[in-house]
């Protein structure tokens, strides 16, 4: 298992660097010149040759890239162009934000989609689960902005109930997790509901039933664990796209998140801020997928015996095998 | 639950069990009133070839009938006197794995794959014994050794045990609470040769020692001569003849039970061609109005397609539901 994880995180680093490299070429070829945005439209000519000489821009691609991962490697990302402070500094300050906002997304959308995905499935075809489905229809359906819109025009301007912007106390992430979760509760739910449709069906389901199990602990004993493989996979994607939808989100609410940081950034054409906020979002990614790769194996007892690879085979039968 | 007063009547006593499934492209009649009677410690074998209605009926009995779309239309199961059927959800549970429980056709699916065995044995026990988790525990260890595995295995997991040893898990979990019947539904039709041998063996035993009732479905006319007491032959959801072992493979009635053992190769004779019975069942949405039988009889008359053949009592015990018996009292 140990040897499963170290491999799988050394399999991390080339992806990051495809990563970096990928992120580095698109700023390259964007058009506009950060030194003259740094120094506005008053500067001289000169002004920005120099400007752009002392910051590197001058150099040729491959230069200015393998200095980028020099720096990288000492956990350098940089400074960022606008206010000059160290990248690594911005996002450690913006990042607590958009990683709060995306686990109470996902919190939120896990305690609502699996158990209502559940009691859809047990009553299938019940007018409860032909409102879940039409609700769950919309919910992945309707884009994450255009909710928030409309969730600050009803509670915020038409109620006065929820603060529209900003983020000075919980109440102020009301609206942003509702607005980033109504996607993965909706996948969530739908996910919950087909795994255990597929599930319940299973051979050992009637097994449980024949023991004179109840329903209550067939379902939540027998089916559950089973079914949650495929539920697993779509939280983890969700929580990622909760991650990457906050950069809509927290533009609508204002919030101080690595997604407006990057927005800002992009804007501004403050490279490094751009880059550093990237790679922080792609190691997220890949931590991510890790974890959720382990949570299978504890699931799921034949993924474990597959990670870990038993040494030696099995003799007989009747010989206990060491889990 | 079982007094001595009740001794002479029959443990499970079947009177016209009728199972239908209600589909959107028709009633797909399952079981079409089968009646039996099986007393303690007996073994009957239901026998038929696939689609005849076996494990419907076997279901119909637990009441594990998948609900929609099956649904047990009308009849009468009594288990030890009491009538099974409208029990309620909650009082039929305590009678399922309890009073009765099944070993199932495919032990590869039988079985939770995210459950240790000890676990799902131990289940079994916890359900319909006030124990602790520990005194649950230490039973299922010892009904795993019963059937011959090492108790040092209760912490593995399904896929880790092959298939013969899954459906020794499976006949554990079966066992663990001392039924009175056991509904053995094709035990060992997933099962390779040697292992059918070993699995059924071990099922002959433990019923002798728990004097357990059993009813076995199989289609294999082998395995019921081995171990039945007695024989229903099944033919499109009705028992077309029943009777004891001698009855069915000494003075075998019904044209489908002579078809039957016409189709099984014989080491006593040279034969060079068996004589199987030709056609296919019918469809079950679609059951002709007279004898099922009548379309592949080969000795159908008019009368086979005008009317339902009676069941005649041709022996003490041996019954036939044939036209042909309906002639000879005439």
């Amino acid at each position: 298992m140990l040897q499963y994880v170290i491999k799988r995180i050394l399999v991390t680093i080339p992806v990051l660097i495809g990563v970096t490299f990928i992120i580095f070429t698109m700023m390259y070829f964007t058009p506009g010149d950060p030194a003259r945005l740094i120094l506005g439209d008053t500067a001289t000519e000169e002004e920005v040759t120099e400007l752009r000489e002392e910051m590197g821009l001058n150099d040729p691609f491959l230069k200015r890239y393998v200095n980028y991962l020099k720096d990288l490697s000492r956990g350098d990302l940089g400074e960022s162009y606008t206010t000059g402070l160290p990248v690594t500094d911005e996002i450690k300050a913006r990042l607590p934000v958009t990683f709060r906002l995306a686990v109470l997304s996902c919190l939120f959308a896990i305690i609502i989609g699996i158990p209502v995905g559940i009691i859809s499935a047990v009553r299938q075809y019940s007018w409860l689960d032909n409102i879940t489905m039409l609700a769950a229809l919309m919910g992945i359906t309707i884009p994450s902005f255009w909710l928030a819109l409309m969730l600050v025009l009803v509670f915020s301007v038409r109620l006065g109930l929820l603060p529209a912007s900003g983020l000075y106390g919980p109440i102020y992430y009301v609206m942003p997790v509702i607005s980033i979760s109504a996607v993965s509760v909706a996948t969530i739910t739908r996910m919950t509901r087909s795994s255990m449709l597929e599930v319940i069906r299973q051979d050992y389901i009637r097994t449980a039933r024949a023991k004179g199990q109840t329903e209550i602990k067939i379902i939540f004993k027998h089916a559950l664990k089973n079914a949650l493989i495929p539920i697993i996979t779509v939280i983890g994607i969700q929580f990622a796209s909760g991650l990457s939808g906050a950069v809509v989100n927290e533009q609508v609410f204002a919030l101080p998140g690595i997604g407006k940081m990057m927005v800002d950034a992009i804007k501004a054409r403050n490279y490094p801020v751009v880059q550093g906020g990237v790679l922080v979002i792609a190691i997220m990614f890949s931590v991510l997928n890790l974890v959720i790769d382990l949570a299978y194996a504890f699931v799921d007892p034949r993924i474990k015996t597959q990670y870990s690879r038993k040494k030696e085979k099995k003799g007989s039968e009747t010989v206990r095998s060491e889990g | 639950m079982m007094k001595k007063n009740e001794q002479n009547e029959p443990l499970l006593s079947v009177r016209d069990l009728t199972i239908h499934y209600i589909t959107d492209d028709g009633v797909v009649r399952a079981v079409n009133g089968i009646s039996f009677d099986l007393n303690h410690g007996e073994t009957m074998g239901l026998v038929g070839e696939t689609g005849a209605g076996k494990t419907t009926a076997a279901l119909g009995l637990m009441q594990l009938v998948p609900d929609p779309p099956g649904k047990i239309v009308s009849g009468s199961v009594k288990f030890a006197g009491k009538e099974l059927i409208g029990l309620g959800k909650l009082r039929m549970r305590l009678f399922r794995g309890k009073e009765m429980s099944m070993i199932f056709q495919d032990p590869m699916t039988a079985l939770n794959p995210v459950i240790t065995v000890g676990e799902q044995v131990a289940e079994v026990i916890r359900i319909h014994n006030k124990v602790s988790v520990k005194e649950a525990v230490k039973q299922a260890a010892e009904m795993l050794e019963t059937v011959g595995i090492s108790s040092e295995r209760m912490g593995d997991y399904p896929h880790q045990f092959s298939g013969g040893m899954k459906q020794r898990v499976v006949i554990a979990i079966a066992l663990a609470c001392n039924p009175h019947l056991i509904i053995a539904d094709e035990p060992t039709t997933a099962l390779d040769v040697t292992i059918q041998a070993q699995v059924l063996e071990l099922m002959n035993r433990l019923q002798e020692k728990y004097n357990t009732a059993m009813l076995l479905i199989t289609h294999d006319l082998g395995v019921v001569a081995e171990i039945c007491d007695k024989v229903a032959i099944m033919y499109a959801g009705q028992i077309v003849e029943s009777g004891s072992l001698e009855d069915i493979y000494e003075d075998t009635r019904h044209p489908y039970t002579k078809g039957l053992f016409g189709s099984l190769p014989r080491l006593s004779s040279k034969l060079h061609r068996l004589s199987p019975i030709y056609g296919l069942m019918p469809d079950p949405t679609d059951l002709p109005k007279g004898c099922s039988f009548a379309p592949r009889c080969p000795n159908r008359c008019k009368a086979c397609e005008e009317r339902m053949p009676e069941n005649h009592e041709v022996s003490p015990g041996h019954f036939v539901r044939c036209v042909l018996y309906d002639a000879d009292r005439q």
